[in-house]
C-alpha cells in the first residue's frame, strides 16, 4: 500500500496510463491502474472510454481539453481530495469542515459507495441524516397546519376546522382561547380536588360522613363536562379515530375523564341496586385517586414537560441504573444498620424491611428523624450510607440531565431549523411561481 | 503564494498594456472559454461559465452580463482577458462553499466559519442566507442571533456611555466629575474609596438591623413594647442619611433623571431608603394612636423592607448583578422548574393523602396539608415534623424523594450554562469597557487620527525620506548585524545590542538635530529635544566600553532580580490597547490602499511576495504614527520619554514572538529614525499591542502584560543596560506560550522563511533553536523595516531608487548568514 504512488498535482502533461483531471481549478495527474481498483467509479470509468467518443466523455465529465488531454469536473476540490484517497487506502474520511451532507452527493457524483466511509465518519454523518430527518418531520408538520383545504365535502372541511381549533393553539385566536380555557379548567380542577379534601371546607351528609362540598363538586361536575366535551371533539375532528385514542396524551385525557363517570355511574348503581354498600365506598376511593391524571394534562400545553417525557424516556436505562444503585444500597445499608442498632435496648430498627425506610430517607439525604440510630456503629454506618447515597443519586443522574439538555437544546434548534426550512420552501415556490407567470406572458 | 503572485503580476501586466479593454474583447474571451477561472484571494477556482449563469442575480452571475471594463470592476477586483481569470479580493475558505452552491444548489457552511463573516461573505456574493441547507442552517441562525445579541448589547453598552451628555445644563463640568466620582468606582481613587465607604456603610446598617432584634439590646417603650436600641437607632440614622445624600447626589449629578429614577439599581436604593422615613412619618404622625394595632403592623412591614438594602450590595458586585441578569434570561427554565416541582408537588401529596388518610392521629389531614411535606421532601430537606407512617406511604415517600432530586437537577444545568455564559461575557465586557475608555482618552488627546489613506500615505513618504537620507546608511551598514546576533543569543548579544544600539544613537544623535525641522513639526522638535535628553543615558554606555565585560554580569544579576519585580500596570495598559485598536485599522486600511493601488506591483518589492506586503503596508501605519505624535505633542512625548531607553527596542523583540510583522512596523519607526524617535515610540506601544489586539483569543494575557511591563521598566532603572537582562528573561518564561499560541503566526512564519533560507536552515536544527529564529525573524524585520522605510518612501518616487531598495534588500540578506555565522566578530564590527 506504501508503494501505490500518490496523486500528482503537479501541473504537466500526463504519461501514458494516467489521466490529467481538473477539479474545479485544482490540476491532479491519476494514475489509471489506480483508478481501476474501483472499476465501477467515475474516474475508473474516464480511464477505459476512448478519449475520440466525445459523446460517452462529455457524459463523464462537464468539459475536455483535448490538447492537454484534461478533463474537467465542475465539482468541489476540497471533497475530491478526500475522495481520491478511497483509490489508495480504501476507506474515505470526511475533511473537518465538509457538511457530511454535502460530501455524500460528492459521493454519489463519482460513483463511490458510501460504505467506503470511515466508521468514524459514519456516526458523523448518521448524527447529521437523523437531525435533517427529524427537522423534515417538523416541516412536514408545519405544512399540513398551513395547508390550503382541500377537502371538498362539508363536513371534512367542518372536520379540519374543528382539529385545527382544538390541536393547534397558533393557528387562530379561537383555538388560542380554547386552548387558554383547557388550561385554566385543568388548573382550576387540580385546585378543587386538592381543598376538597380541606375536614374544615367539607359538609357532613345525610349518614353522617365528611363529603365534598356542594360548591365545590359543582366546580368539579362543570370542568369535568369540559374534558369530555373537549375529548368528545378531539376525537370526533381526528382524522384517524385509531391513532388518536391510542396516543399518549389522549390517554392521559381518557384516564382523567372516566373516573368519574364511574364514580358516578357506581354511586347511582349502589344506592338503586343491591351492590353491598362498602365494596361500593371502596372503589370509589381508589377511583378518586385517578383523579390526579388530570394534572399530567398539562403535558399538552407545556412543551418542557413533553421534554421531560421525551428525556425520560430516552434515559431509562440510566433510571433503572439509578433505581439498581439505590435498591443495593438501601438493602446493604438497612441490614448493616439493623445489625448495629441491635446492641442498643430501644432501638428503633426493628427489623430490616422497617429499615429500609431509614436507608432510603438517608441515602436521599432527606431525614425526617423519625429513625435514627443510636449506638456509634450505626451512626458510622449513617454516614457512610448518607455518603454512598450521594455519589449513587449523582452518578446515574448526570447522564439523565445530560439527556434533558440535549433534548431541550436541540428541541429550539429544530424549530428554527423547521422555520427557516418553510421560509425557504415558500421562497422557491414563490420564485417558480414567477418564473411560471413570465413564462406565461413570453407565450 | 505563487500563484497569487503570480496573478497580481498578471493583473498588473493588464492595467499596464492594455488600461481598458473593448467590450468586444470581452464579449469575445467569454465566448471563447467555456469555463472561468476565478481567483479568490489567492486560491484559484476554476468553473463553468453555465454553472455560474444558474444564479444570475448574484455578483458571480452578473459576472457573466457584463461587457464594459467599467462593470466588470464593479463586479471583480481585477480580470485579466488573457489569462480568462478574474480576481476577487475575498476570503478563499468561504468562497469554497459559496462555489459549490452553484455546483451543486445546496448551500453548505464551512465549519469552523464565524457566522457573522459568513453573513458577510454571502452578502458580497449576493447569495440569501435563506438558501442555506437546514443542517447548517440551524448552526448558523443560532450563532448569528447569538451574535447580534452581543453585538447589540455591546451597541446598548455605548449608548449608555455615549448617553452620558451634559452639555446643555448649568455645572455641565462639576456634574460630569460628580457623577464619575458617584457611578464609575474605576475612574479614580476618590471614586474607589467612595465606593468602599458606601459598601462598608450597607454592611454596617445590616448588621445594625440584625442586632436590633436582639431581645438583650432592646428598649421597652411607654407602651411597655419592645423598640430600637437608642445606639443602633443613631447607627441607623447615620447610614440612611448617607444612603440618602448619595441617592440625591447621584440624582442630581444623572444625565438624564428619568432614566436614572427607572434603573433598576436605582429603585433597589430607593427602595432601601424610603421605608426609614415612611415609618418616621408613620410613627410622629400618630404617636397618640400607636397602640393600634393596624399602625403598628404597617410600621412592622417598613422594617421589614429595609431588608432591601442588602441588595445595595449588587451595584458593587459584578457576580450578583449577572446573577440577577441570569434570572431574568432564564425564566423560561424557571418556570419550567418551578412547574416541575409543582407537579410534583401536587401529585405525591395527593398520593400520599390517600395512602395516609385512614391512619390514627395522621398529620396529612388533606392534600393542602400534604404540599408541606411534599415539597420538604422533593427538596430532601426533611424536618421531620411530618412523615407517612403507612407502608404505602413510605413507598409513595421514598419515590417522592428520588424524583424530588431527579426534577430539580434537570434544568439547573441550563441555568448554569446561562449564568456561566453571561458572566464571561461580562467579564469580556468590562475589559472592553476599559479598552473603549483608553481609545476615548486618546481619541481626545489626538494621537489617534481617522485618516485619510493617500494622505497619510504621502505624509510617510515625506518622513521616510528624511530618515533615510539622515539614519539609513549607518544602520544598515554597520548596526543591524549585531542586533541580529544580539536577539540570538543570551548574555553577549545582550551587550551586544545594547552596544549596536548606544552606536546608532550616537550616529543618530549628531545628524538628527536637524531632522526635526525638515519636518516642519514644532512639536515634533520639542519632543526630539526631550529625546535627546534621555538619549545622554546610553550615549554614555557607549563611552565607557570599556567597562562592558564587567557590567554585562552585573547586568545578568541585576536582571534576575528585577524578573521578581512586579510588572506596573495601570492606565498605561489600556491605553497601549486602545492605540493598538487604531493602528490595526490603519493597517488594514493600508492593506486595502495597496491592493488599490497598482503602481505598487510594479515594484521590485513584489518579488518578496506577501511579506513584501505586509511591508509595504506598514508604512502609512508608521506615517500615522509620525502624525499622531506630532498632534499629541506634550503629552505623548511626556509619555514616551521613559521609553526611548534601547530597552524599547527589546521589547519588541519577545512581543515580536507574537506577531511578526507588526513588529516590523514598529522597529522601522524606531530604528531609523535616529532622532525623531521619540515620535516613533508612540508608534511602538500602539503597534506592538495591537497584535494583542488581532489575536486577542488566541494570546495569553501575560502579553499584553509583558509588553507594558517593559515599556515601564525603563524609567525605573537608572542604567538602561539594566533592564536587557529583565526583558530576556521574559523570553524563557513566555516564548513557548506565544508559540503555542499563535497558529496563525506559523503561517507567516513559513512565509518569513521562505524569503531567509538562513531561517530555514536555522528552524531544522533543533526545536531550542526555533525560539531563538524567532527573536532572529524579529531582527530580519527590524533590519529588513529599515530596508522597507527606504523603500516605502521610495514608492512615490518612481524607479529610480526602487533600485536602491533593492539593493538594501539584497545587501540585508547577503548579510544575515554572515551575521549568524561570526557572531563575536559582529560585536566587534558593531562597535
Amino acid at each position: 500500500m506504501w508503494t501505490t504512488p500518490k496523486p500528482n498535482y503537479r501541473r504537466g502533461f500526463c504519461a501514458e496510463g494516467e489521466i490529467a483531471v481538473n477539479i474545479g481549478g485544482v490540476r491532479v495527474v491519476l494514475f489509471g491502474d489506480v483508478l481501476n481498483r474501483y472499476p465501477e467509479s467515475r474516474l475508473a470509468e474516464l480511464v477505459k472510454c476512448p478519449t475520440q467518443n466525445h459523446e460517452v466523455v462529455s457524459s463523464l465529465c462537464d468539459d475536455f481539453d483535448p490538447s492537454r488531454k484534461e478533463f474537467y469536473f465542475d465539482r468541489d476540490p476540497d471533497a475530491f481530495k478526500c475522495i481520491i484517497d478511497v483509490y489508495y487506502f480504501d476507506e474515505i474520511h470526511i475533511k473537518n469542515g465538509i457538511c457530511p451532507i454535502c460530501f455524500i452527493k460528492e459521493l454519489e457524483f463519482w460513483k463511490i459507495d458510501k460504505s467506503v466511509l470511515d466508521e468514524c465518519c459514519k456516526s458523523y454523518l448518521s448524527e447529521k441524516e437523523e437531525e435533517l430527518t427529524e427537522i423534515s418531520n417538523k416541516v412536514k408538520v408545519i405544512l399540513e397546519d398551513m395547508e390550503v383545504d382541500q377537502c371538498f365535502t362539508r363536513a371534512q372541511r367542518c372536520q379540519r376546522y374543528l382539529w385545527r381549533l382544538m390541536e393547534k393553539p397558533g393557528s387562530s385566536l379561537a383555538a388560542r382561547v380554547i386552548a387558554i380555557a383547557s388550561f385554566l379548567s385543568i388548573l382550576v380542577s387540580a385546585v378543587v380536588m386538592c381543598v376538597g379534601t380541606i375536614p374544615e371546607l367539607q359538609v357532613t351528609d345525610s349518614e353522617g360522613k365528611l363529603v365534598e362540598h356542594p360548591i365545590l363538586e359543582g366546580i368539579e361536575t362543570v370542568c369535568m363536562l369540559w374534558f369530555t366535551a373537549e375529548y368528545l371533539l378531539r376525537l370526533a375532528s381526528s382524522p384517524n379515530k385509531l391513532n388518536f385514542a391510542f396516543s399518549f396524551m389522549n390517554v392521559i385525557d381518557f384516564m382523567a375523564i372516566i373516573p368519574f363517570y364511574v364514580v358516578l355511574s357506581l354511586t347511582h348503581l349502589g344506592t338503586s341496586s343491591m351492590m353491598e354498600l362498602g365494596n361500593v365506598q371502596q372503589a370509589v376511593q381508589a377511583l378518586r385517586i385517578m383523579r390526579i391524571a388530570r394534572i399530567f394534562k398539562l403535558a399538552r400545553h407545556s412543551s418542557g414537560l413533553q421534554t421531560l417525557t421525551h428525556a425520560l424516556k430516552r434515559s431509562l436505562k440510566e433510571l433503572g441504573l439509578l433505581l439498581m444503585y439505590m435498591s443495593v444500597g438501601i438493602f446493604v445499608f438497612s441490614a448493616l444498620a439493623y445489625t448495629m442498632e441491635q446492641s442498643h435496648p430501644e432501638t428503633l430498627f426493628k427489623s430490616i424491611p422497617q429499615s429500609f425506610w431509614w436507608a432510603i430517607i438517608t441515602m436521599t439525604t432527606v431525614g425526617y428523624g423519625d429513625i435514627y440510630p443510636k449506638t456509634t456503629l450505626g451512626k458510622c454506618n449513617a454516614a457512610v450510607s448518607f455518603l454512598c447515597g450521594v455519589i449513587a443519586i449523582a452518578l446515574p443522574i448526570h447522564p439523565i440531565i445530560n439527556n434533558f439538555v440535549v433534548f431541550y437544546n436541540k428541541q429550539k434548534v429544530l424549530e428554527t431549523a423547521a422555520k427557516h426550512e418553510v421560509e425557504l420552501m415558500e421562497l422557491k415556490s414563490g420564485r417558480e411561481a414567477r418564473r411560471e407567470t413570465r413564462a406565461n406572458r413570453e407565450t | 503564494m505563487e500563484k497569487s503572485l503570480a496573478e497580481l503580476n498578471k493583473a498588473g501586466s493588464r492595467s499596464m498594456s492594455s488600461l481598458q479593454p473593448e467590450p468586444v474583447d470581452i464579449m469575445h474571451s467569454k465566448t471563447c472559454f467555456r469555463r472561468v477561472r476565478l481567483n479568490v484571494g489567492g486560491l484559484p477556482h476554476e468553473v463553468l461559465w453555465r454553472t455560474l449563469d444558474r444564479l444570475p442575480r448574484t455578483r458571480l452571475g452578473k459576472l457573466r452580463d457584463c461587457n464594459t471594463h467599467e462593470s466588470l470592476m464593479e463586479v471583480c477586483d481585477d480580470y485579466s482577458l488573457e489569462e480568462n481569470e478574474y480576481f476577487f479580493d475575498r476570503h478563499p475558505g468561504a468562497f469554497t462553499s459559496i462555489l459549490n452552491f452553484y455546483r451543486t444548489g445546496k448551500l453548505h457552511m464551512m465549519e469552523e466559519m464565524c457566522a457573522l463573516s459568513f453573513s458577510q461573505e454571502l452578502d458580497y456574493w449576493g447569495i440569501d442566507e435563506i438558501y442555506l441547507e437546514s443542517c447548517c442552517q440551524a448552526r448558523y441562525h443560532q450563532k448569528k442571533e447569538q451574535m447580534n445579541e452581543e453585538l447589540k448589547r455591546e451597541a446598548d453598552n455605548l449608548k449608555d456611555r455615549d448617553g452620558d451628555e451634559f452639555d446643555n445644563t448649568c455645572c455641565a463640568e462639576k456634574r460630569k466629575k460628580l457623577w464619575d466620582l458617584l457611578e464609575k468606582p474605576g475612574s479614580s481613587v476618590a471614586a474607589k474609596i467612595l465606593a468602599i465607604i458606601s459598601i462598608l456603610f450597607i454592611v454596617l446598617s445590616t448588621i445594625a438591623l440584625s442586632l436590633n432584634t436582639l431581645p438583650e439590646l432592646q428598649d421597652t417603650d411607654e407602651f411597655g413594647q419592645s423598640t430600637d436600641n437608642p445606639q443602633l437607632a443613631h447607627v441607623e440614622a447615620v447610614c440612611i442619611a448617607w444612603f440618602t445624600m448619595e441617592y440625591l447626589l447621584r440624582f442630581l449629578s444623572s444625565p438624564n433623571k428619568w432614566k436614572f429614577f427607572k434603573g433598576p439599581l436605582n429603585v433597589i436604593d430607593l427602595l432601601a431608603i424610603l421605608p426609614y422615613y415612611v415609618t418616621i412619618f408613620l410613627t410622629e404622625s400618630n404617636k397618640s394612636v400607636l397602640q393600634f394595632q393596624n399602625v403598628r403592623r404597617v410600621v412592622q412591614i417598613f422594617r421589614i423592607m429595609r431588608i432591601l438594602r442588602i441588595l445595595k450590595l449588587a451595584r458593587h458586585s459584578t457576580g450578583l448583578q449577572s446573577l440577577g441578569f441570569t434570572l431574568k434570561r432564564s425564566y423560561n427554565e424557571l418556570g419550567l422548574l418551578i412547574l416541575f416541582l409543582a407537579m410534583g408537588i401536587m401529585i405525591f401529596s395527593s398520593l400520599v393523602f390517600f395512602a395516609e388518610k385512614d391512619e390514627e392521629d395522621t398529620k396529612f389531614k388533606s392534600i393542602p396539608a400534604s404540599f408541606w411535606w411534599a415539597t420538604i421532601t422533593m427538596t430532601t430537606v426533611g424536618y421531620g415534623d411530618i412523615y407517612p407512617k403507612t407502608l404505602l406511604g413510605k413507598i409513595v415517600g421514598g419515590l417522592c424523594c428520588i424524583a424530588g432530586v431527579l426534577v430539580i437537577a434537570l434544568p439547573i444545568p441550563i441555568i448554569v450554562n446561562n449564568f456561566s455564559e453571561f458572566y464571561k461575557e461580562q467579564k469580556r465586557q468590562e475589559k472592553a469597557v476599559k479598552r473603549r475608555e483608553a481609545l476615548d482618552r486618546a481619541k481626545r488627546n489626538g494621537s489617534i487620527v481617522s485618516m485619510n489613506l493617500k494622505e497619510a500615505f504621502a505624509r510617510s513618504a515625506e518622513l521616510m525620506d528624511v530618515v533615510v537620507e539622515k539614519g539609513e546608511r549607518p544602520h544598515d551598514n554597520n548596526l543591524s548585524p549585531s542586533r541580529w546576533k544580539w536577539t540570538a543569543k543570551g548574555a553577549t548579544s545582550e551587550t551586544s545590542s545594547n552596544r549596536s544600539f548606544n552606536a546608532q544613537e550616537l550616529g543618530s544623535q549628531d545628524k538628527g538635530d536637524d531632522s526635526p525641522q525638515r519636518l516642519n513639526v514644532q512639536k515634533l522638535e520639542e519632543m526630539y529635544n526631550q529625546m535627546a535628553k534621555t538619549q545622554s543615558q546610553p550615549n554614555l554606555n557607549a563611552k565607557d566600553r570599556g567597562n562592558r565585560v564587567n557590567k554585562q554580569r552585573d547586568e545578568i544579576e541585576l536582571g534576575a532580580i528585577e524578573d521578581h519585580r512586579p510588572p506596573v500596570l495601570g492606565p498605561r495598559e489600556g491605553v497601549g490597547d486602545m492605540k493598538s485598536l487604531s493602528s490595526f485599522d490603519s493597517y488594514i486600511s493600508c492593506a486595502t490602499d495597496f491592493q488599490e493601488n497598482p503602481r505598487f506591483l510594479h515594484s521590485p518589492a513584489m518579488d518578496l511576495g506577501l511579506q513584501e506586503g505586509n511591508r509595504l503596508s506598514h508604512s502609512p501605519a508608521t506615517a500615522l504614527s509620525h502624525r499622531s505624535s506630532a498632534k499629541t505633542g506634550q503629552q505623548t512625548s511626556r509619555e514616551c520619554q521613559p521609553m526611548l531607553t534601547p530597552v524599547s527596542v527589546t521589547k519588541p523583540s519577545y512581543s515580536d514572538n507574537a506577531r511578526k510583522f507588526f513588529f516590523s512596523g514598529n522597529s522601522k519607526s524606531l530604528i531609523p529614525k535616529g532622532g525623531c524617535r521619540s515620535d516613533g515610540e508612540s508608534g511602538v506601544s500602539p503597534l506592538s499591542d495591537s497584535s494583542v489586539l488581532s489575536d486577542h483569543s488566541l494570546l495569553s494575557p501575560e502579553v499584553s502584560i509583558y509588553t507594558t511591563a517593559s515599556s515601564r521598566t525603563p524609567p525605573k532603572s537608572p542604567e538602561s543596560t539594566t533592564l536587557a537582562p529583565t526583558v530576556f528573561t521574559f523570553h524563557d518564561s513566555s516564548i513557548s506560550k506565544y508559540i503555542d499560541a499563535d497558529t496563525d503566526d506559523d503561517e507567516h512564519l513559513r512565509d518569513i522563511s521562505d524569503a531567509s533560507p538562513s531561517d530555514c536552515l536555522l528552524a531544522g536544527t533543533s526545536p531550542k533553536r526555533s525560539i531563538n529564529i524567532n527573536y532572529q525573524r524579529g531582527t530580519n524585520h527590524l533590519e529588513v523595516a529599515q530596508k522597507m522605510l527606504g523603500q516605502n518612501c521610495l514608492f512615490p518616487l518612481d524607479g529610480i531608487r526602487g533600485v536602491a531598495h533593492e539593493n538594501h534588500v539584497g545587501h540585508e540578506m547577503a548579510h544575515r548568514p554572515k551575521v549568524e555565522r561570526g557572531r563575536q566578530n559582529t560585536l566587534d564590527k558593531s562597535l
